[in-house]
Order: C-alpha cells, then sequence, then structure tokens
C-alpha cells in the first residue's frame, strides 16, 4: 500500500532529472526546426517589402525550375561521391600506419591529429594559397620542374579538383582516427592464428582486419557522408563558388539566399530539402548496417 | 519594510562623489560599423569633431571587410536579427532601396525639413538613390566614381596621350609592354572577381555603347550588346594585355599590383588616388588619371559608387544618430574627407574649394566625371542583380562560358529579377 507514493515521487524525480535535457533539446533543436519549416512555406523575403504570408510548397516547386538550385545540388552530389571514398582511403591508410608498432608514437600521433584540429574556414584559406596561379606553393614546385602549372582557379576541373582534395586532406584525419580505434580494439591473438595457419600480411587484412574493422568504418561513413552533403567552408573561402558558380554547394546556395539575397522563405526550403537528403542517407547506412551485424 | 529601509539608508549613505559618475555615464555612445577601405581614422576625425561640440556623445567604430558584399552580409545578419547593437551605418549607394524594403532604416524626412530643398544640393545621383517611395532612407557621405589611372611615367616616356577609347588602350598597353620588357608588368588591371566591382566593370562598355538595364521602368537589357561588353573584356585576356587570374582579382588586389608598379592601366575607384600618392607607393607621382575609355563610337562613361549614412531601426538611441548622421553628411565633413583621405565630395561647389583643389587637382576634372557617372540599378532586389552579372561575369573572364552563352544566362535571371 505503501509503495505506490514512492512509485510515483520515483516517477516525478525521472521527469524532474529528464526535463533539462528535454528543455535544452526542444530549445536548440525541436524548435528551430519547426520553425525553419514555417518558413519554408512562406514568401519571407526581406528585400521585398511584403509582409510574410503562408504560400504552401511554392518554393519547393519553385526549386527545380531554378537552374542555381540544380547546379548546387549536383555540385554537391559529385562532391561527396569524390571526397566521401576519398576521405576513407586516404584515411585507412594513415590508421593502418599509425597502427604500425613505432617507437616514437607521438609523431605519428600528431600528423593525424592536425588536420582534424585545425579550422574548417582556416584549411581553406592555406589551401587556397597553395593553389594561387600566382603566388601559389604547388605552381611555385612545378616551375621549379619547369612545368607551367595551370591557373587552377581559372578552371572548373582544377577549381573542383583543389576543393576536392582540401577536403579529403581535411576529412581523412577524421576517418583516420575513428579506424585506428577500430584496429586497437582487434586482438593481437587472431593475427597470430592466422600467421600461424599461413595466412600472409594481405590475407590477414582481408580475412581479420577488414570484417572486425566494418563497424567502425560504417560510423566513419555516416559521419563524413552527412558532413560532405552540407560542405560550405572549404569551398567557400577557397573559390567562393567560382569560376562563375561551378564550384558552388547546396550549403553555399542556402548562405547565398539568406544571408545575400534576405529571400529566407526560398533558403528555408533548401534548407529543408538538405536535411531530407542527408535524412535519407543515414537511414540507409543504417538499415545497411543493421543488416551486417 | 525592513528591507525596503535597509535600501533606503544604503542609499543615503551613498558618497556624493560618486555622482558625477553616474551623470558621466548619462552620455550617448553611438556604434557604427564601416569597412577598414573606408580609412576609419579619417572619419574617426570626423566623428571627434563632432563630439568635441556634442559632449554627451562618443561614437563607437567597428571596423569591417573590404569587399561591399561583405560588409552587406554583415549589416544583413545583424539587421534582419533586429539587432540594436549598432546605431548607424555606412551603405553602399547601391543599397537604399534594400534597407527601405527591409524597413531596417530610419526613415529621414521628419528630421532634415524639407527634402527636395536638401538633396538638390547633393550630386544629382544621391537625390535619386537615397530616396526610395518618398522616404528618406540614407544622407550621402562622400562620393566614388571609376576612373582610368595610368602610368604618366611610362606613357610620357612613349609619347602617348591617355587613350580616348578601349581600342586606343589596347594599343598603347602593346607598344608599352613590348617596349619595357619586363615580364612584371601588365597592361590592364580590372575588377574581374565574382565582386560587385565586376558589376561596373562589366557595366562600363554596356553604357558606354548606349544600353541600360532598364529604360522608362521597363526591362531593357540588351543581349547583343551584353555579349559585345562581355566579348571586350575577356579580349584582354586573350591579347595578354590582362592577366589570366584577373578571374581572382578584386578592387584591392589592383590597386595593390599597381601600387607596386606591375601595372600600366587600371580601372579603379577614386580612394585608390590617395594610396597611390602615400608613403607606401612604388608610384607616387608617376600616376596619371583620366576618364574611362569610351567604346568606339560610344561615349565616356563612369560608374557611380559613394557612401551613404542611415540610422538604424533598431537603435535605441535615434534621435542622437540622426544629429550625427546629420553633421556627417554636411559640406564642412564633405570637406574634411576630400582634404585628408581624397574621398571624393558629394557637393558640386565642394570640388571647386581651393584647399580641396590644393591637396586634390585632379578634383577639378573628376567633378564632371563624377556628376555625370551612371547608377546602377535602383531595386531592393538589386543582391540578386549583382550576384546574376557578377558570376556569369567571372565565369567568362576565367574562360570557362562563352560571352554570348553568359549574355544569354544572364537575361534569363535577369529577367526574373527585374520584370
Amino acid at each position: 500500500m505503501t509503495r505506490l507514493p514512492a512509485e510515483r515521487a520515483e516517477r516525478l524525480l525521472g521527469i524532474a532529472l529528464v526535463l533539462p535535457a528535454l528543455l535544452l533539446l526542444g530549445g536548440i533543436v525541436i524548435y528551430p526546426v519547426l520553425r525553419l519549416l514555417g518558413l519554408s512555406l512562406t514568401n519571407l523575403d526581406l528585400s521585398s517589402g511584403l509582409p510574410e504570408r503562408f504560400v504552401g510548397l511554392r518554393n519547393y516547386f519553385d526549386l527545380w525550375s531554378d537552374p542555381t538550385f540544380v547546379q548546387s545540388l549536383t555540385t554537391t552530389v559529385i562532391l561527396t561521391v569524390v571526397t566521401v571514398p576519398g576521405g576513407m582511403l586516404a584515411g585507412l591508410g594513415l590508421a593502418l600506419l599509425a597502427n604500425l608498432g613505432f617507437r616514437r608514437k607521438w609523431p605519428v600521433r600528431l600528423a593525424l591529429l592536425m588536420p582534424w584540429a585545425m579550422p574548417l574556414a582556416f584549411t581553406g584559406l592555406i589551401f587556397a594559397w597553395f593553389f594561387d596561379g600566382e603566388y601559389g606553393l604547388i605552381n611555385g614546385v612545378l616551375r621549379l620542374f619547369g612545368i607551367a602549372g595551370p591557373i587552377w582557379f581559372n578552371s572548373v576541373f582544377w577549381s573542383f579538383f583543389a576543393v576536392s582534395l582540401t577536403i579529403i586532406w581535411k576529412s581523412s584525419s577524421f576517418v583516420a582516427l575513428v579506424l585506428l580505434a577500430g584496429l586497437q580494439a582487434i586482438p593481437r591473438e587472431l593475427y597470430e592464428a592466422a600467421s600461424i595457419d599461413g595466412a600472409g600480411r594481405w590475407r590477414q587484412f582481408r580475412g581479420v582486419t577488414l570484417p572486425l574493422l566494418r563497424p567502425a568504418i560504417a560510423v566513419a561513413l555516416i559521419f563524413r557522408t552527412i558532413t560532405a552533403l552540407q560542405t560550405f567552408d572549404i569551398p567557400y573561402t577557397m573559390t567562393k563558388g567560382g569560376p562563375g558558380s561551378s564550384t558552388q554547394t547546396l550549403a553555399m546556395y542556402i548562405y547565398q539566399s539568406t544571408v545575400d539575397d534576405l529571400a529566407l522563405g526560398r533558403g528555408a526550403a533548401i534548407a529543408i530539402v538538405l536535411a531530407l537528403i542527408s535524412l535519407v542517407v543515414s537511414v540507409f547506412y543504417m538499415r545497411q548496417l543493421r543488416a551486417a551485424t | 519594510m525592513q528591507r525596503r529601509s535597509l535600501i533606503a539608508m544604503a542609499g543615503a549613505a551613498l558618497p556624493a562623489s560618486l555622482l558625477p559618475g553616474i551623470a558621466e555615464a548619462a552620455t550617448t555612445e553611438l556604434k557604427v560599423f564601416i569597412s577598414t577601405q573606408e580609412r576609419p581614422s579619417v572619419m574617426r576625425q570626423a566623428f571627434d569633431e563632432y563630439t568635441a561640440s556634442h559632449k554627451d556623445v562618443t561614437v563607437k567604430l567597428e571596423a569591417g571587410p573590404t569587399t561591399s558584399e561583405a560588409q552587406a552580409q554583415y549589416l544583413n545578419t545583424v539587421l534582419s536579427a533586429r539587432d540594436s547593437s549598432l546605431d548607424f551605418f555606412l551603405l553602399d549607394v547601391i543599397r537604399p532601396a534594400q534597407f527601405a524594403a527591409a524597413k531596417w532604416a530610419v526613415p529621414l524626412n521628419s528630421a532634415v525639413g524639407d527634402v527636395g530643398k536638401l538633396m538638390a544640393t547633393y550630386l544629382p545621383a544621391y537625390a535619386a538613390a537615397d530616396q526610395v517611395n518618398g522616404e528618406l532612407v540614407a544622407l550621402p557621405g562622400f562620393a566614388d566614381a571609376m576612373f582610368l589611372y595610368y602610368r604618366k611615367d611610362l606613357l610620357d616616356k612613349y609619347g602617348l596621350k591617355p587613350p580616348t577609347t578601349w581600342a586606343e588602350l589596347v594599343d598603347q598597353a602593346r607598344k608599352v609592354t613590348a617596349g619595357e620588357k619586363n615580364p612584371q608588368l601588365q597592361g590592364l588591371s580590372f575588377q574581374g572577381a565574382p565582386i560587385e566591382g565586376a558589376v561596373c566593370t562589366f557595366l562600363l562598355p554596356y553604357w558606354s555603347a548606349g544600353h541600360e538595364l532598364i529604360t522608362n521602368g521597363k526591362y531593357s537589357f540588351d543581349v547583343a550588346a551584353a555579349t559585345q561588353a562581355l566579348d571586350l573584356w575577356r579580349g584582354f585576356i586573350t591579347a595578354g594585355i590582362s592577366p589570366r587570374t584577373i578571374a581572382q582579382t578584386t578592387t584591392e588586389d589592383s590597386r595593390q599590383e599597381f601600387q607596386a608598379g606591375k601595372v600600366l592601366f587600371c580601372v579603379c575607384w577614386s580612394y585608390a588616388w590617395a594610396l597611390f600618392q602615400g608613403k607606401n607607393s612604388a608610384v607616387a607621382g608617376k600616376v596619371g588619371v583620366a576618364k574611362l575609355p569610351a567604346v568606339t563610337g560610344g561615349t565616356s562613361v563612369s560608374c557611380i559608387g559613394g557612401w551613404q549614412w542611415g540610422v538604424s531601426a533598431f537603435s535605441h538611441h535615434k534621435p542622437e544618430a540622426i544629429g550625427l548622421v546629420r553633421f556627417l553628411s554636411s559640406p564642412a565633413v564633405s570637406k574634411l574627407l576630400a582634404v585628408n583621405a581624397s574621398l571624393l565630395p558629394v557637393f558640386a561647389d565642394v570640388y571647386q574649394d581651393p584647399e580641396v583643389l590644393k591637396v586634390n587637382p585632379w578634383f577639378a576634372e573628376a567633378g564632371p566625371v563624377v556628376a555625370t557617372a551612371r547608377s546602377r540599378p535602383t531595386t531592393p532586389r538589386y543582391n540578386a542583380v549583382s550576384e546574376i552579372i557578377r558570376t556569369d561575369f567571372n565565369a567568362v573572364m576565367a574562360g570557362t562560358t562563352s560571352p554570348a552563352a553568359a549574355a544569354k544566362n544572364m537575361d534569363v535571371r535577369l529577367r526574373r529579377v527585374l520584370s
């Protein structure tokens, strides 16, 4: 009989303990997302001078006839398809390298951490200088060998190449950190057993390392894909989307729509589209991961 | 009851010596945002002059990025958040329409009395740019226009007079660069990066050939004329007169390269003059400035710029800010800026002022150029117009799009915004 009030008190305590987290989540995630969703259904454009009005899905329909949106979407998809596998391969290589038994571990770890610790905008500015057509480091080195380097940012292909390479360099270190943790969780005995059975290095890698690394690879892949879809800082600081608007990503177009054009309704609609794409990709990966384990 | 009496006692116990401190705290601090390119130190002189006679006001200056778009991005972010942390600001001449539409600036009509009479005292372009549907959005601070800067020493050496057409400029650039045999020397520098300056660059030959974006309120973009304008600029690159990196060249890059002695001709804004003649210049005393060349058969035109003082609609100190802005847009400040920073005056009379002419002899010829310079379209959606023109212009300068394709693309996109 006396158990009931105690149970209720415990439940109240539970709610009280969860409440701060719920409020925080509501304030910084749920409310802004709902507000964004609402905004995307309005014509709000601060440069129009018109009052905010509900327009249903018009902003979304308009996007498909907007050449800049289509181009930004294409650029974002291609950038993701190039830099995610690129970053994964480079990261895997770095992780394997760091996992070798070095006598001094700190130089390797430091080299691994550096790109990860560098702010994105800073990375973009440094590489913009590396690739500068006149004063750049890369063309300077090429000149030493008598090669006239291209004016990287004058060409759609080379601009894209430079941006991709920078993103791969920057993101490989995050991938490597995740994979290194995965590698170190693989028991040594498995390799010993494999080598007693006569498996060479390559067989060990295929038969032991890769299968056991799968969960870590999946985690890195999910994070990388989502951040790749949201790419902003590096192309913004390196090319400003140029030449023309050939390296403009979806995230940059959101910025241009809201901050430059003050077309908040349109900007919100693109943001929702980008969020939906990220959601679909995450669900797809989660399913694959669950099916595999 | 007890607590209240305690507070009263504490209040009574306040030493009298603290009171002047409280009186001092009553002065109003006005916060302003301007670009580092707008000579903050000289602006500070103008503020100081005002605060010397208005002891109740102080001015806190926040200096920001140099390009007009980067400044607009900052102002857009602060003002769309209805932030009261800025009291007044300096606006590019293309922005008042947008600020009026967004209701970000306090209309100054009631503060100035007869608006028509006041605006008639300024150069004519500003009366149109600063008034939107009868609302006075901002007041002119200083003018700006594009000019052709040239290396006087080099033209003299080859017996040349400043070019009056672009074709002449090409011939002269070829002659001088061939004679100098200096691989570091560019023929012509201009703004090819996707920035606001590129919009003016594009419009110069387009206007020079007699075309407008809007005629009598109607959209009138001429694709053939736009193609020719783009062809002209692209031609400088293919002819080797301008470097292939011009697609990354901003206003400040042009200015710095010319100042370092690496450029023969430079299309740039008036602020560059004082810097070319300054301590850190390799070309001090060797620079000439002229009207911009015309297209063959066209007229010489310039693009009007200039910066306007406006008061934030979210300021908590509007009356004080309006008082200061009225002072900053007066002939006295126009003269101060002309003498100390070579910023172009917004009053026709000031161009003739002997003190101003003593420092800037070229203002005598600059006056008519500024007075007849063309305005970019006045529209609240100017940012979209600018983005379209500068992006396509930049693609042509980089060589990734043909002039004809870019002109067509501009037409399709501008039509959506302007008509």
